[in-house]
This record gives structure tokens, C-alpha cells and sequence, in this order.
């Protein structure tokens, strides 16, 4: 019997002996810790508890574990802080609705709204993001004179707001006299709005004029609001000619967010515009390797790789995984095999789609031009086997589906069929570039469809 | 139980101990006070299981014996009677007579057996000091902390040894106290942690306490012992937030002034002030002008004027009217500095000429 059903049958009686408040005073949030030999330790949430239980219900308590345990010969009462904690449970004063800013912690500074944390010293550059790290250098060499403004667009997740934080870090140190700010449109709108309210516009203007180096982040929330847009331009005009550096970011080319001025889009473009695109395999794998060592991990190759390849595109789900992986392996104590790897993937990470078995096959037929039906059949055509090869090990590394399934599923074949074509498959990739290009194109396929 | 007492001794006793007993408690008998008499002393309990109290009085014991009565009945009854001196107090089975020249009154008792103990700690390694200074030091510091118990060490005060001082201290992370009381004796604690609603009942017991006070500590428990009164109550396990570092090292804009002057001028600013009690400082040294600025859409405004020395830049911060006030009744200096050291870092506001206290408020936010 354990402590927990050992004790809830002691409470039964002793319940059965007292009265209800006594009961509820008493017992309540009290259990069995540990026994051993004989020794029942009984924690309690207080002093007074402790005191209550030993003079008036020892004997009781003592008599009724007996009844159930003979070998028990003794019980030893312990406060648990725990326990005392919780014993006053009043809701706390609903903080939420104050206004007073808490005493500071290290996080972002308030007069420039930087994040110290974004620097280019942990900003990973690869062949995707050269350009973009390449402008950016640029500009710290030559603020507001080379590039500006700078404007650099891409999708969630591919490092925007990381890179022009930096910028925004980098000239801080290296130039302490001049004034960098950063915000996001949302800000900027809501300052806007304020200030409107409050019939203060030429304080709003006097603020963000000021500045040296003026970094607005996600550009785009700006389409459909006309006063800001306009705000925005005279503000822009202000500073650009004043050689001050202007630094924007977008989720979209100028020209494609929508309801934005055409002043605006061809003030955008008179500086630098580049693409941050997501990160191509090999930087991801850098990025990895570059983030479990900040956090003083090295990830084996296999299991870099195996990330790389699974996690696409967006880096901030990398990092998160990253991160959950080495939580996971220092609670565990033990260096993370692929196994664990995969598992945790495969639980935490997409799949992004899910396709049906069915959809795939038509696509991967369809890209090798051969008939769908094909694939099912007994076929074995050389024309045929290799697509089929690849379904499934396209079905196994990216959609997680067990083999005797995916068997199953492709016309009734053997587990062992399918294990010998995903390991085929594998091994031919290393050798065969052109067969690692069809793969890929054909995840593009899947990824679009 | 039957004994003889001046009503002005047991009123004052009732009213210490009726604050401690327990209120809606599943127990009756927790809302009770024990009566013990024996050897010519009545031993008055109480308990609300989260800190108790005993205290001795000296009384005439005519028949020992042992009661429990209804602390919420009996407290106001006995501040009632005015116009007698002496009281009489008996058993008679289930109830307690209580007689005056005057009155006769029977009162319906509570089980004794049920009566929970009041956990004794012993005076080995007590430390002691005036409870003057123990008052004055949780006084100091104690408004400043967190009422609730999502974070227990904030709805604490932390009693702290260092050197020759004793250090108060409480936050609630919006303002923070800090309080250094001089001690005779070296305590054996590092450090301890009182609930404040606790240590509440700490300052009103010994409030008026001229003796010495004992502290003694074991796990879980501490117990204060001063002439007949035993306190004990709860210590909370956890570690105080390690304030020391968020205490702003450099002054931008530093101001003295008459604390009279400036607690007018803020009663004035109170009125105006909005639902969140916000009102604005503005420090400009180069103009020499402090105002004091609150505005309520719904009432109107106003800008106070107050004299000042100032020095360094100008700034403008937005503070909440209540954190900031709550200072000066622990500030026992004619001055009080204030330094700031930028628009979103605390303020530092201490007496002139006094480093023992010591207050950081932080201001709202500008938006």
C-alpha cells in the first residue's frame, strides 16, 4: 500500500472519530512524506498543527496506521513550507490595473527601446542573409549618408528585427553622442493616436525629429491608417534631409504593401531595399550549432543536420526547439540522441501540413510524370520503383508516418520494402546531387500545394 | 475558575489578544480566549493558527481552573463596563459569571479540550533589544510591503543582520523601504521573513512596550517575549528579492526640501489627481522651479509650486501620489532629499542627514 492510500484510510477513521471543523482544522493539507521502517513521517503546514496532532491525536493516528500496517511502530511530524504557504490563499491585489512601472530587471532600455540581447555578434550570417548583413554594415560605417534609408523586408521569423536592433546597438556604443531609437509601428500609431487625443501633435513631431538613427520595425502595419502615413512622411522628409539614418522593415516589398502611398513607397526606395529570404539548410544548421553554444551545448553533427532539415524556414522556431531540446537534455542529464531528437519533433514540431497519403503520391507522380495508379500497382518498372522509393521516404523523414503504414498504404507492401527504399533512398542522396535537388523541389511542391 | 481582577489591566489584555483570535474560523473554539488561572497569574491565549499569543496578568486566584469564551462577546462587554473597578469572573458549568457592584452577566463557554497550543520555543540563543526599536524599525518599513500571498516573501518583512545594525526591509516591487536600527547585542539569525499581516500584530502588541523584547527562532516558528506577553508567529521560507543592486548608484537631478512644505503641497495635488493617484514632478535646477502637477479630466487641475534646492537637469516623472506620500511618516527629519536619476528609474527619497532610511519609488508609466 502506498503512503497516499495509506493515509487516506487513516484520515477515513479519524474522521469517523472527530468533529467536522475539528477535522477539517486539523487534517487538513496534511500527509504521509515517506515511511521507512516503520516510521511514518507525517508533514503538516504548521507549528500549531504540529503541536495540535502531537498531544491529542497521536495515539489515534499511531493506533489506526497500525490497524492498516502492523510493522509501523512510530510517527514523526514535519512543517512543510510548502503547505504554510498556501494556507492563505487570498486573491492578491489585482496588480494588472496599476500604471506604476515595477522596479527595474535587465531587460530593454527605456530611453531607446533597444534590446541589448540583439548585437551583431550573435547575428549568424549565411549565404541568405549576406546582402542584408552586408547593407547593414554598411550603414554603421556611414550612417545616414550610405543606404538610407535602409529597408529590409522579409518573412516572420528570418531575423528582421534581430538585424536593425542591431544596427540600431551597434551605433550606440561605437558612437555614444548620437540618438538611436527604435519602435515598432504599433507605437508609432499609438504615440500618434495620444498625441491627437491630447492635442500635442507638435510635441509628438519635436520627439522623433530629434533623433540621429530612428529604426521603425514592421513597416506594413502602417497600410490603411492615412494620418500616420502622412505623419510618417513628413517625418521621414525631416530626417532624410538632414542625412540622419532612417531604418524600416516590412514583412513585404514597398511596392506590395497594400493601401501605402505611392509618396511613401518611392521615399522607401530611394535608399537600400533587401530581402532577408528564409535561411537555406546549411545556415540553419549554422544557426543551430551557433545557438546550443551559446548555451554552452554541442549538438552532435547527425543531430544539427536532422534539425536543419526538418525545421524549415522560420529561425525563431529553431531557436525554440533548440532550446526545449536542451532543456530537455539537461533535465535528463545525458547527451540527446537522434532518437530523442526525432521524438521530440515529431511531437512538438509540424507536421506544417498534413496531407493526406493520397495527395502526396499525386504530387510526386505528377512531378515524375508517370501515373498515380502506377504507384500502387506491382509495378516494377525502373521508371516507377524510383518515384516510389521516394514517396516513401518523403512520407517517412517529413510526414513521420510508421513503415508498416505507409506499407500498407502504397498497395499493401512489406515493412521491410519500405525501410530498404527510405535507407536507399538516403544513401543515394549522398552521392547523387541531382536525385537531392528533385527531393527538394518536390518539398517545395509540398510545401505550396 | 473563579477570580478577581482590575477591569482596566484585563480590558487592556482582551483588546491585545481579541485582535489575534482567529475570525471565521471552521473551529468555533478559535475564536475563543483561554482563561488560565493558577498561582495568583490569569494566562489570557489566543490563536488564529497563523500566529498566537499568551499573556500573563497578575490576578486574584481565588479557585483555579481553565475556560474558553467568545473572544467577539466578551472584548466589548468588558470595555463596556465603566463605572466599575473591580470584576469578578466564575465558572458555573457551561457558562462564565462575570460580576461588577453594579452588573451580573452569565456567558455561554466554549469546550476547553479543543482549545489549540500555542507552539513554545525555547530561549535558547535569544536575542534581545528594546521593543522600542523593533516597533520603530517594522513601522518603518512596513506599508511598503505586498498584501496577498502570490509571492510570500513580498508580503514579508525582512529582518535582516548586518554588523552593528538590524536592517528593515519590505517592497511590493512598486516602492521599497529600507530601515537600519542599532543593535547592542549580535542576533544569531542571518535573516527572517514576517508575514506582514504578522508583523501588523508585532507593532500594535509591543507599541507601547518600554521593556526589552526577546527573539527567539526555530525552524518555521519565531516567538517574541516581552514581561508577560509571548508572541509566536510564522516565518516564511523564501529569499528576499536582493534589492541592493536596484538602488540607483548615480544622481541626474537631486532636490531638498521642507518635508512640511512639501506634504501640503501634496495634499493639494491629492484632490486633482487622477483614478490612478498619478501627478507629475517637474524638476527644472536652471529655472530653480519644482512644481507639483495632478490633473483629473473630471474635476480640473493644478500645479503647486514648492520651494526647493535643486540641482542637475531637468526632468518630469509621473508618480503615483500614494507610494510617494507613504515615505514620510518614517522620515523623522525637517528635510528630505529626493534624487532622481532619469525619467524610468526610481526615485530615492531619504531624510537629510539620516542614511539609516531609506525609499525608492518608482514613477508611472509616461504614456
Amino acid at each position: 500500500m502506498d503512503c497516499k492510500q495509506l493515509w487516506q484510510n487513516v484520515l477515513v477513521e479519524m474522521e469517523l472519530g472527530v468533529s467536522r471543523a475539528n477535522f477539517t482544522t486539523w487534517f487538513k493539507d496534511t500527509r504521509i512524506v515517506k515511511e521507512d521502517g516503520g516510521v511514518v513521517v507525517l508533514s503538516v503546514p504548521n507549528a500549531f498543527v504540529k503541536e495540535w496532532l502531537l498531544t491529542k491525536y497521536h495515539n489515534s493516528i499511531l493506533r489506526s496506521l497500525r490497524n492498516i500496517e502492523n510493522s509501523i511502530h512510530a510517527v514523526e511530524y514535519v512543517v512543510n513550507k510548502e503547505e504554510a504557504r498556501r494556507r492563505d490563499d487570498r486573491p492578491a491585489k489585482d496588480l494588472s490595473n496599476t500604471r506604476e512601472l515595477p522596479l527595474p530587471e535587465i531587460t530593454v532600455n527605456k530611453e531607446d527601446n533597444l534590446n541589448p540581447r540583439y548585437t551583431f555578434e550573435s547575428f549568424i550570417v549565411g549565404p541568405f542573409n549576406e546582402l542584408s548583413h552586408a547593407a547593414a554594415q554598411a550603414v554603421i560605417k556611414n550612417p545616414g549618408i550610405m543606404y538610407n534609408p535602409l529597408f529590409i523586408y522579409g518573412s516572420t521569423g528570418h531575423g528582421k528585427t534581430h538585424l536593425i536592433q542591431a544596427i540600431g546597438n551597434h551605433i550606440k556604443t561605437t558612437s555614444p553622442g548620437k540618438k538611436v531609437y527604435y519602435m515598432t509601428s504599433e507605437q508609432f500609431v499609438q504615440d500618434f493616436m495620444n498625441a491627437f487625443q491630447h492635442q500635442k501633435i507638435h510635441i509628438f513631431k519635436e520627439k522623433y525629429r530629434k533623433y540621429d538613427v530612428l529604426i521603425v520595425d514592421d513597416i506594413q502595419l502602417f497600410s490603411d491608417k492615412q494620418r500616420c502615413q502622412e505623419e510618417l512622411f513628413h517625418l521621414f522628409n525631416t530626417l532624410y534631409d538632414s542625412n540622419r539614418q532612417i531604418i524600416f522593415s516590412s514583412d513585404k516589398h514597398p511596392h506590395f504593401i497594400p493601401n501605402l502611398e505611392d509618396r511613401l513607397k518611392s521615399r522607401f526606395l530611394v535608399g537600400m531595399t533587401v530581402e532577408l529570404p528564409a535561411p537555406d539548410k546549411e545556415s540553419r544548421a549554422a544557426i543551430i550549432s551557433a545557438k546550443s553554444l551559446q548555451q554552452g551545448v554541442t549538438l552532435s553533427a547527425e543531430v544539427t543536420d536532422y534539425l536543419a532539415h526538418t525545421i524549415n524556414g522560420n529561425i525563431r522556431e529553431l531557436e525554440g526547439a533548440v532550446n526545449a531540446l536542451l532543456c530537455q537534455a539537461q533535465l535528463k542529464g545525458k547527451e540527446l540522441s537522434l532518437l530523442d531528437v526525432r521524438n521530440y519533433v515529431k511531437n512538438n514540431v509540424k507536421p506544417k501540413k498534413i496531407m493526406a497519403v493520397k495527395d502526396v503520391v499525386r504530387i510526386i507522380s505528377d512531378f515524375y510524370n508517370i501515373k498515380e495508379d502506377n504507384i500502387y500497382e506491382k509495378t516494377r518498372h525502373k521508371e516507377i520503383i524510383r518515384p516510389r522509393q521516394i514517396i516513401m521516404y518523403i512520407l517517412r523523414e517529413d510526414f513521420n508516418i510508421s513503415y508498416p503504414s505507409i506499407g500498407d498504404r502504397l498497395g499493401g507492401r512489406d515493412h521491410t520494402t519500405v525501410i530498404h527504399s527510405c535507407e536507399k533512398v538516403k544513401n543515394d542522396i549522398k552521392e547523387d546531387r541531382e536525385l537531392l535537388e528533385e527531393i527538394e523541389q518536390i518539398r517545395g511542391l509540398l510545401a505550396v500545394s | 475558575m473563579k477570580i478577581e481582577c482590575i477591569k482596566e489591566q484585563l480590558e487592556e489584555v482582551l483588546n491585545k489578544a481579541d485582535k489575534i483570535a482567529g475570525k471565521n474560523t471552521t473551529l468555533a473554539v478559535l475564536s475563543g480566549l483561554y482563561f488560565d488561572a493558577r498561582q495568583n497569574l490569569l494566562n489570557i491565549k489566543a490563536t488564529n493558527l497563523d500566529i498566537g499569543i499568551s499573556i500573563k496578568l497578575p490576578v486574584k486566584v481565588i479557585e483555579p481552573g481553565t475556560v474558553v469564551i467568545p473572544s467577539r462577546i466578551i472584548t466589548p462587554f468588558i470595555s463596556s463596563l465603566s463605572r466599575d473597578k473591580n470584576i469578578t469572573l466564575s465558572t458555573k458549568e457551561q457558562t462564565l459569571e462575570i460580576k461588577t457592584s453594579s452588573t451580573k452577566t452569565n456567558i455561554k463557554t466554549l469546550p476547553t479540550e479543543e482549545f489549540p497550543i500555542i507552539p513554545e520555543i525555547g530561549e535558547d540563543n535569544a536575542f534581545s533589544m528594546p521593543a522600542r526599536d523593533l516597533v520603530f524599525g517594522v513601522r518603518s518599513v512596513i506599508y511598503a510591503a505586498a498584501t496577498g500571498s502570490i509571492k510570500p516573501e513580498l508580503s514579508s518583512i525582512a529582518i535582516t543582520h548586518e554588523g552593528d545594525f538590524l536592517v528593515f526591509a519590505a517592497t511590493d516591487s512598486f516602492r521599497l523601504a529600507e530601515k537600519k536600527v542599532k543593535i547592542k547585542k549580535i542576533p544569531h539569525f542571518k535573516q527572517i521573513l514576517i508575514p506582514q499581516k504578522n508583523a501588523a500584530e508585532v507593532i500594535r502588541i509591543f507599541d507601547t512596550n518600554t521593556e526589552e523584547v526577546s527573539l527567539s527562532i526555530e525552524e518555521h516558528q519565531l516567538a517574541l517575549r516581552s514581561g508577560g506577553v509571548y508572541l509566536t508567529s510564522r516565518i516564511i521560507e523564501g529569499v528576499f528579492p536582493d534589492y541592493r543592486q536596484i538602488i540607483p548608484k548615480e544622481t541626474t537631478t537631486s532636490a531638498v526640501v521642507l518635508k512640511q512644505d512639501l506634504i501640503n503641497s501634496l495634499k493639494t495635488s491629492l484632490i486633482f489627481s487622477d483614478s490612478f493617484n498619478q501627478m507629475t514632478l517637474k524638476l527644472s535646477p536652471g529655472a530653480k522651479r519644482f512644481q507639483i502637477e495632478s490633473k483629473n479630466s473630471n474635476i480640473g487641475e493644478s500645479i503647486h509650486l514648492v520651494d526647493a534646492a535643486l540641482e542637475g537637469e531637468d526632468i518630469s516623472i509621473n508618480i503615483n501620489h500614494r507610494y510617494f506620500t507613504d515615505c514620510f511618516q518614517s522620515i523623522t527629519t525637517d528635510s528630505i532629499s529626493l534624487n532622481f536619476s532619469g525619467v524610468a528609474k526610481p526615485v530615492l527619497v531619504s531624510g537629510v542627514g539620516d542614511t539609516s532610511f531609506l525609499y525608492l519609488v518608482m514613477p508611472m508609466n509616461q504614456s
